[in-house]
């Protein structure tokens, strides 16, 4: 994996390559094909939206490149090398909301993927803190998570994914459970941080205006069987603006993905 | 036990009232005192109680024989409560069978102990075993299944082996609910030994106040009353106060 991290020392290597995909789930009756010779790649550095009806396996697929699951058939590959199960050093997820644990602090739980691996206390408090630091939650660290807003609990989720630099980071409907207003605010705060490391991030939801304003790419997935239907490259500038919102562009880009979901459900 | 200082007076003033009622029945002749001593002499008593040997000795029995049948009761039981939750097919058998044992008045079974058994240590303990053993299944049950999936996911996804996943996502998340169930066991315990006890036995706490009923001692029964009750409460606060402590972040 370090190969490429030398080429690129700012910019860490993170490629994600999806290539023929398949998932069948066998149950007592039937075969059901969650995922459908499915394919994708993501450039380092690049964040791709995954959209599609519920039931179309996008959430599987995240949890494949999380090393999560397996495929049934085909390869999924993280830095050129596939992911036969979770590595933090290459993937950090970020997980709907309730995933902290409540009865760590913000800083215990940002620091709980490096005690994991015994990194002592002093190097991954500092860690925490610069993680946290980057969200936006500096003094905040000592809180528990019942003491946090619900966009708050969600950068100490994403400062989690980030403690361990890993190249890639994965977020499943991170902000779905967020009121409207927050859930804009967030995105703008994970396009700074994005910005700010250059991770690769493959981003999950099931808002199609939260896909247009984040991506660099949306693909758009159809359920059962679970294929990949469009491809969309936003062009839209960065930094992304509200008033973008209401331009043609946008408006044609998720009028363009809604006709696909709603053919599809 | 929270509340403001308002409410924590109120509380006490409510105790002493109860122990003023009490006396004052007595003292009155309301009821009559050969029934109900009054509370100062029954204190008095409780008093001149611990002093006597016998009495110190069949406490230290009554909790030998409790203490005995805790410490086999709640890990065997959180053992068998783990596995019933952790294995889908053996939950989906013992569960509603577990029900249906936990419905059932242990007490009918006393006879059956002390046939096995005979009068002594090991049916009290082996009773007071059978009526704690089905509530911690079941409270270690409710336990693990608080554990979250999500916390489990987040925790396989940052690479934890096993034995963190055991002690950083499981215990964190089982120890309110186990502490709960290590208090209200208690609770089936205590009754459990003293039944048996007042039942048939020749010695403990639970005989000596049984004794004291049938001989009309209404003041050493009352006394004994009021020992047990503080000792009970006594264990029942000191596990609430741990449980405070540590699941703070309960809401």
């Amino acid at each position: 994996m370090q190969p490429l991290a030398n080429i690129t020392p700012l910019k860490p290597a993170g490629a994600v390559e999806v290539r023929n995909v398949g998932q069948v789930f066998t149950t007592s009756t039937q075969d059901v094909v969650a995922l459908d010779d499915v394919s994708l790649e993501v450039k380092p550095g690049r964040f791709v939206v995954l959209v599609g009806p519920s039931g179309c396996g996008k959430s599987t697929l995240l949890m494949m490149m999380a090393g999560l699951r397996q495929q049934t058939s085909g390869a999924v590959l993280i830095n050129g090398a596939p992911i036969p199960k979770p590595d933090p050093n290459r993937v950090g997820v970020v997980f709907q909301e309730a995933s902290l644990f409540p009865w760590l602090t913000a800083e215990e739980n940002v620091e709980f993927p490096l005690a994991l691996r015994g990194t002592p206390k002093a190097e991954r408090r500092a860690k925490a803190q610069d993680a946290l630091k980057l969200v936006g939650l500096d003094g905040f660290g000592k809180r528990h998570p019942h003491e946090l807003s619900g966009g708050m609990k969600q950068r100490v989720s994403i400062a989690r994914g980030l403690v361990q630099d890993p190249p890639v980071l994965l977020m499943d409907e991170p902000f779905a459970a967020l009121d409207e207003q927050t859930r804009m605010t967030m995105g703008d705060e994970l396009l700074r941080i994005w910005a700010a490391t250059g991770k690769t991030v493959v981003f999950v939801t099931h808002s199609l205006t939260e896909a247009v304003y984040l991506a660099d790419e949306v693909v758009v997935m159809s359920a059962r069987p679970g294929r990949i239907v469009d491809r969309l490259t936003v062009s839209l500038p960065r930094p992304r603006t509200y008033d973008m919102l209401s331009g043609d562009v946008f408006g044609g880009l998720r009028d363009r993905i809604w006709r696909h979901i709603r053919k599809s459900a | 036990m929270g509340g403001t200082l308002g409410l924590k007076l109120a509380r006490v003033a409510v105790v002493v009232a109860v122990f003023l009622l009490w006396e004052t029945l007595s003292r009155t002749g309301v009821v009559n005192p050969r029934l109900l001593p009054s509370a100062s002499d029954s204190l008095a008593m409780l008093g001149e109680l611990l002093q006597r040997a016998s009495v110190r000795n069949d406490l230290i029995v009554t909790a030998s024989e409790v203490l005995t049948a805790f410490v086999l009761a709640v890990p065997l039981g959180a053992i068998i409560g783990f596995m019933i939750a952790e294995n889908r097919y053996f939950a989906e058998v013992a569960k509603p069978l577990l029900f249906f044992a936990f419905s059932i008045p242990k007490s009918i079974f006393l006879p059956m102990f002390i046939l096995v058994f005979g009068v002594g240590f090991a049916e009290k303990v082996g009773y007071g075993f059978f009526s704690t053993i089905f509530i911690v299944i079941m409270s270690t049950t409710a336990a693990v299944e608080s554990v979250k999936v999500e916390h489990l996911t987040v925790a396989r996804s940052y690479g934890a082996t096993t034995a963190q996943t055991a002690f950083r996502v499981y215990l964190p998340s089982m120890l309110p609910v186990l502490l709960e169930a290590l208090r209200i066991s208690m609770i089936f315990n205590l009754t459990g030994v003293m039944l048996a006890e007042m039942y048939a036995s020749r010695d403990g706490f639970g005989h000596q106040i049984a004794t004291w009923g049938e001989n009309f001692q209404m003041k050493q029964l009352l006394a004994g009353v009021v020992m047990i009750s503080v000792i009970a409460i006594a264990f029942n606060e000191l596990i609430r106060w741990i449980e405070t402590r540590c699941s703070h972040w309960r809401t």
